[in-house]
């Protein structure tokens, strides 16, 4: 049996609000085996991005725990989540979320910048991952040359940069048409299909088809 | 990609708001940098007019080189000149007077008289200097441009002097005749000056002895110690005032030049306060513009540091480039301004109000460096310390 990459432990998540606190995440327990692929729907407000925040060291639970790779990472300091988000774990969002001021290329060398990748490898890993994503002809164009499709098939490529051992992605079809969403599905595939473990949450039933396991979330719950 | 790379790109792609911040700062700077060049422009000027006339120590009866005679002058200077430091000692008279000569309306002079062995305290500009004393029967004189415009006078021209408003006196005119044209550092823009040796000054006022100077003039030897000679000649008398270059600025910077200093060091808070809400407030602008983005970068694991110095760059680039741009536009505007302050009355042609020091240089920049830094802080801490789930979230439902 596979070990977790991580691993939600009866996690709760409160925000506190002006009008009184609201449970975003309630007492949830998930985990990612290395390699796993799994898709997580629900309806809006449910809580989805609040657990993929949680599970990608971005944010804390305000209780329970998260193991990332059998680390708590209520315990480590924001500089060691900051690495543990550079290197262990790739986020693909909604938005892109792309410098709008660098080039494909440039997107997808900042984190081996960051990671401290000589420039050599940086610029060698780059070229594969624009292969990989289709899009080598495009590497020296910004965002703004780029259809949705492309930007997200560019940060898919980012994220994968650092070669994380999770993807976390957050609706990565949320702003795509139907057929530009299911070549990323098809992306996400062959990600999966190279070892790389997948946490993403979609309203998409399409894309969560391709999911090796589904979960459903209702009202910060976790349900088979 | 260095966070230089990654500020330059983001000024670059964000050209118009980069563009208005360096035009703000450019102007403000321009403004800040004439402060700094006014706040010491007059004083150094007028220090380097009295170090021009190549005397160290001025000797004057009262407080504040006022134009009162000095009784028993000569015998002072005398005393003085026999100082082993000194080198050369000027008696100088003022007087009003008249210059005339065929053909053209009499005009109104301030007439010079001097002893001493070398040249000055004015600056040759053609012709000859007067010599230490006038030939018998002779009057040589130097006059100002102006005096020489305005009667159309040049080295060797003849001129008649009269001490005094010829209607108010009794005193025979001199003829005299031009030695030479030249630049009376202290005489203001259209003042009619002629100077002449003292033996030919006494003999215009109609003087049988050597009348009492109101202002000595005393030139060290090389290496000689300034307040060593001063209080040897303060030693001669009592009621004599002895002043060094230093004690003459000193007494002008207290007296007149400190209204100057308080205005610019008033406007130059002004303007650095105008540097820093202008920066400020389009970083603030530009990080709440790119919260979204921001967030991102930092649950990629972009580390704070990394982003701070981004922001900083930011503020660097906008910052420095305006306050390297503002030399240029300061300078032409200083010289607009010189010429301007310079046209009130009275004033020595020759004093500036604006002048370049590098003091001035190091502190324009130093003070935007500290603002650049300053107005990046705040834009830096809300980029450190945004919320990035929350925001991330705010920015997809927004």
């Amino acid at each position: 049996m596979a070990s977790p990459v991580v691993e939600a432990r009866g996690v709760t998540r409160v925000f506190p609000m002006a009008a009184g606190p609201v449970t975003a995440v309630n007492g949830v327990s998930l985990h990612v085996d290395a390699g796993e692929y799994v898709a997580i729907t629900g309806p809006s407000g449910c809580g989805k991005s609040t657990l993929l925040h949680l599970v990608g060291c971005v944010d804390t639970p305000t209780s329970g725990s998260i193991l990332f790779e059998s680390r708590n990472v209520a315990q480590l300091s924001e500089s060691d989540r900051s690495r543990i988000r550079l290197t262990r774990v790739g986020f693909v969002f909604q938005r892109f979320f792309l410098l709008p001021m660098l080039t494909a290329a440039e997107n997808v060398e900042l984190p081996q910048s960051e990671a401290g990748a000589p420039a050599a490898d940086r610029r060698a890993r780059t070229h594969e991952l624009l292969e990989y994503v289709g899009l080598a002809d495009r590497r020296d164009h910004l965002p703004s040359q780029l259809s949705g499709g492309e930007m997200q098939r560019v940060a898919i490529a980012r994220a994968l940069a650092n070669r994380p051992a999770l993807l976390v992605a957050d609706e990565p079809t949320g702003e795509l048409d139907e057929a530009t969403g299911d070549h990323v599905a098809e992306l996400f595939d062959r990600v999966h299909a190279d070892g790389t473990a997948i946490l993403l949450v979609t309203h998409n039933a399409a894309l969560a088809a391709h999911a090796s396991r589904r979960l459903t979330m209702t009202s910060g719950r976790l349900g088979a | 990609m260095t966070p230089f790379q990654l500020a330059w790109r983001t000024t670059k792609r964000y050209r118009l708001r980069a563009m208005l911040a360096i035009a703000g700062v450019t102007v403000i700077g321009a403004l800040l940098f004439d402060m700094l060049l006014l706040s010491d422009g007059l004083l150094t000027s007028f220090a380097d007019l009295l170090t021009a006339e190549g005397f160290e120590i001025r000797v004057v009866m009262h407080e504040g080189l006022s134009r009162v005679p000095i009784p028993g002058a000569p015998a002072i200077a005398a005393s003085i000149a026999a100082f082993a430091e000194v080198d050369d000692v000027a008696q100088i008279r003022m007087e009003p007077g008249s210059a005339c000569v065929a053909g053209k309306q009499p005009a109104r002079v301030t007439i010079v008289g001097r002893t001493q062995s070398r040249p000055g305290p004015w600056r040759l500009l053609s012709g000859d200097n007067v010599p230490a004393r006038a030939p018998d029967g002779g009057c040589p004189i130097v006059i100002g441009k102006p005096l020489a415009n305005a009667l159309d006078l040049r080295p060797g021209s003849p001129v008649t002097l009269t001490a005094r408003p010829a209607a108010a006196t009794v005193i025979p005119p001199l003829p005299c005749r031009v030695s030479g044209v030249v630049d009376f550092g202290f005489n203001a823009v259209n003042e009619l000056t002629a100077a002449m040796p003292m033996n030919a000054f006494e003999r215009l006022m109609g003087e049988d002895h050597p009348g009492d100077a109101e202002l000595i003039l005393v030139a060290l030897r090389p290496g000689a110690d300034v307040p060593t000679v001063q209080h040897e000649i303060s030693t001669l008398r009592s009621d004599l005032r002895v002043y060094s270059t230093e004690d003459v600025v000193a007494q002008f910077n207290r007296n007149a030049f400190a209204y100057f200093r308080q205005i610019s060091a008033v406007l130059s808070f002004l303007t650095t306060t105008f540097a820093f809400l202008l920066i400020a407030t389009l970083l603030t602008v530009s990080v709440n513009h790119r919260l979204g983005e921001i967030a991102a970068l930092r649950a990629l694991g972009i580390a704070r540091r990394r982003i701070a110095a981004m922001l900083l760059w930011e503020s660097a680039l906008l910052v420095g480039v305006g306050a390297v741009l503002a030399l240029p536009v300061g300078g032409v505007l200083a010289i607009g301004l010189d010429h301007i302050l310079r046209q009130m009355p009275g004033l020595p042609e020759r004093l500036h109000f604006f002048v370049f020091e590098t003091r001035a240089l190091v502190i324009h920049f130093v003070v935007f460096l500290v603002t650049a830094t300053a107005a990046a802080a705040y834009p830096i801490w809300l980029s450190a310390t945004l919320p990035i789930a929350p925001t991330l979230r705010r920015e997809v439902v927004g």
